[in-house]
């Protein structure tokens, strides 16, 4: 199917026209902070100010807070509840490159040897529309990760910024279905080639790169580099952000929330960052910080393309933006020794 | 220009200081990676402290890595910081021959996020910040735009009460008095008090049900020093780990309990908080009862006893009278 566009004036069609099938999330600063929040029928403003969210979208697929099922016990013994099946379809309007491939990268774990229906669940029953970066944050380094302001890997309908218009892309069949709409008009090859323009003026915005050449094989080599790890840590205060808000970051805690004979089995994200982290089951492995840092960078750039082939960060910047102390996961991973 | 002088000077001392191995380890900030922020340096490295820098973006309180490091430490310490140093003193986390203050006056930190909020703009997309004298400008798109102090300072550095370090080993530049703006500091907490008992109930509700338990406010706190914190105790368990906002409400009230008389008003738990819950709100309403009912504020004396740690008789009167 053709191309379509749609002039910015008339934005807000869409998600109108999409909320009678779908439970539809819009980039929104409702919370206090920038989260997908539910469409409020209005609010397009978001066009103006969003360049990414605070919340990464992993929260609609993962939530911070998950209810597994629920318990009580009664004369026979203990009953288990699972919650209602699915609720009605979700769509994210305006997810950003990153996080539509920070989803990608999380289906590798959750659809591995182990299904987890919850998280596969939610993602079978979303449908993810993103919208092309125009401004790139100062800590953005996608492009350095095989990914671009306006890469399509992951979402199913593309909206790319062609000046007065969107051009709205279909990238897979549930996309499709969604260029029915009647808001939709056809774009013309001049809007093609603007798309084009648009895509490599929106990559130069990119300023920050890493060299990922071998940065497995740098990093294995350089575990046991002790005065390195110590170094890059020594400013870190173990704290949750660039973990809890990183989206391509998933470890949970799972908890009972009890009263009398009846509770709630929940899970919630739990981060490696953490002195406590997997002290439940055992003891933590990595008391010393320098120890928790290395793990959360060779995680995401050793471990993840080991077992999958593929590097667990996005380039979203968020744990740089975020982080109290301006650690910045690009010096560390330029800084790695070469090992020789 | 003065700052480029007392920069020159912190380079200087701290580089002597390790150089002579009067100190081990020197804290301080170097430019950050981003615009507008600074990021702790701590180096045993003569070499790194060519790095050095102060500014108007230096907010960190680094008392916080001083438990630990080992050895002596040449630390840079603003007003608040360095009233933390003090603190820490006093509750015997540090001793006070382990450490060389170098002190800086300081003026007032500018508050990015107030900054965007007065331009609309978010930080990487403007030009310029500086400061001059009672206002700061921040240039955008080569426009310049003049703001006072009231309105782009940090709310704590508003009402700071001790710009320049009373306790330190070298002073970095002319000591500095306190701002005129303390009710400009107190804005947000006056607003919280006229709201009805209710309506502050909502407020404080929807402000901590998107906390997401990272615990940077209670990490980036010099104060909070325990080895082992309640919220990790497992027998009894105070209080789940899932960040539903009970649970987060009485995280921070029962964090601000224990901070009591240690909370120097630094600032840094509501900088650190990745999604803007404004803490100082708790934390500073905290600090003024402390300082009503037991005429106490943290980190001013080291002689001084900690405030939890004895009892005058007249304390007990104001508590039940
Ligand atoms: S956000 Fe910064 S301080 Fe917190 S754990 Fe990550 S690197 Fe450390
Ligand atoms: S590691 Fe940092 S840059 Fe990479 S995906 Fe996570 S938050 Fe984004
Ligand atoms: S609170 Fe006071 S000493 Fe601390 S940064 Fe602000 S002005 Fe400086
Ligand atoms: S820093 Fe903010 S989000 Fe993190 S635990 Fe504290 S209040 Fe919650």
């Amino acid at each position: 199917m053709a191309d379509k566009k749609i002039n910015k004036r008339d934005i807000a069609k869409l998600p109108n026209e999409w909320c009678r099938e779908f439970s539809v999330l819009v980039p929104s600063r409702e919370s206090g902070t920038v989260a997908m929040t539910r469409w409020d029928g209005k609010d397009i403003g978001f066009l103006d100010w969003y360049r990414n969210t605070v919340v990464p979208p992993r929260d609609s697929f993962l939530p911070l807070i998950e209810e597994m099922f629920s318990f009580y016990k009664d004369k026979d013994g203990y009953n288990i509840e699972l919650p209602p099946p699915k609720e009605q379809k979700q769509l994210i309007f305006g997810i950003r490159p990153c996080d539509a491939r920070a989803l990608a990268i999380l289906d590798m774990t959750f659809n591995d040897g182990y299904q987890d229906p919850y998280y596969l669940g939610r993602r079978q029953n979303t449908v993810l529309v993103g919208i092309g970066c125009t401004k790139a944050y100062d800590s953005c380094f996608c492009t350095s990760l095989g990914n671009s302001p306006t890469d399509t890997t992951g979402v199913d309908l593309m909206l790319t910024d062609i000046g007065e218009d969107f051009l709205v892309e279909a990238i897979t069949d549930a996309g499709k279905e969604l260029l029915t709409t009647s808001s939709l008009s056809k774009a013309t090859e001049a809007d093609q080639a603007r798309a084009k323009v648009s895509e490599e003026t929106a990559r130069q915005k990119v300023t920050r790169n890493i060299d990922i050449r071998d940065i497995a094989q740098k990093l294995r080599a350089s575990f046991e580099d002790q005065d390195f790890w110590q170094k890059v840590a020594a400013k870190c205060i173990s704290c949750g952000i660039c973990t809890l808000l990183c989206p391509t970051c998933y470890c949970f805690d799972i908890n009972d929330e009890m009263s009398k004979a009846q509770g709630v089995r929940c899970r919630s994200l739990d981060s490696c960052s953490f002195p406590i982290y997997t002290r439940m089951p055992m003891e933590n492995p990595r008391t010393e910080k320098w120890r928790r840092v290395r793990n959360k960078v060779c995680h995401k750039y050793e471990f993840y393309p080991m077992l999958f082939d593929a590097i667990a960060c996005t380039g979203c910047g968020r744990c740089i933006r975020l982080c109290p102390v301006n650690w910045d996961i690009i010096q560390i991973i330029e800084s790695v020794p070469t090992g020789a | 220009m003065i700052n480029s002088a007392r920069q020159q000077r912190l380079i200087d001392e701290a580089k002597a200081l390790l150089k002579q191995g009067k100190v081990r380890w020197i804290i301080g900030f170097e430019a950050g990676s981003l615009k507008f922020t600074t990021t702790p340096l701590i180096t045993a490295d003569a070499g790194d402290t060519s790095r050095l820098v102060i500014n108007s973006f230096i907010v960190n309180n680094l008392s916080n890595f001083l438990p630990e490091l080992e050895g002596r430490i040449g630390i840079v310490a603003k007003g608040c910081d360095s009233r933390s140093i003090v603190s820490l003193i006093q509750d015997s986390k540090v001793r006070r021959e382990d450490v060389v203050i170098l002190a800086v006056p300081c003026s007032g930190l500018i508050d990015l996020a107030k900054v965007e909020q007065l331009i609309g703009k978010d930080r990487d997309e403007i030009d310029a910040i500086s400061r001059k004298d009672d206002k700061v400008i921040v240039t955008l798109a080569g426009a310049k735009r003049e703001f006072s102090i009231s309105e782009a300072l940090y709310d704590n550095c508003l009402a700071c009460e001790l710009p320049t370090p009373q306790e330190y080993d070298i002073l970095l530049g002319e000591p500095i008095l306190p701002s005129n703006e303390p009710a400009a500091g107190q804005k947000k907490l006056d607003e919280l008090k006229k709201m009805s008992p209710e309506a502050r109930w909502q407020f404080w509700k929807k402000e901590l049900e998107r906390c997401i338990r990272c615990y940077a406010c209670r990490n980036a706190c010099p104060a909070c020093y325990c080895q082992r914190c309640f919220v990790e105790e497992t027998e009894p368990q105070w209080l789940l780990p899932i960040p539903h906002w009970q649970d987060n409400l009485m995280f921070q009230i029962t964090m601000d309990i224990h901070v009591a008389g240690r909370c120097t008003d630094c600032g840094e738990c509501q900088r650190a908080c990745p999604v803007n819950i404004p803490l100082r709100s708790l934390t500073k309403e905290m600090y003024d009862i402390v300082a009503d009912l037991f005429h106490f504020k943290a980190g001013m004396d080291k002689e001084a006893l900690p405030l939890m740690t004895h009892y005058e008789q007249e304390e007990a009167e104001d508590l039940i009278g």
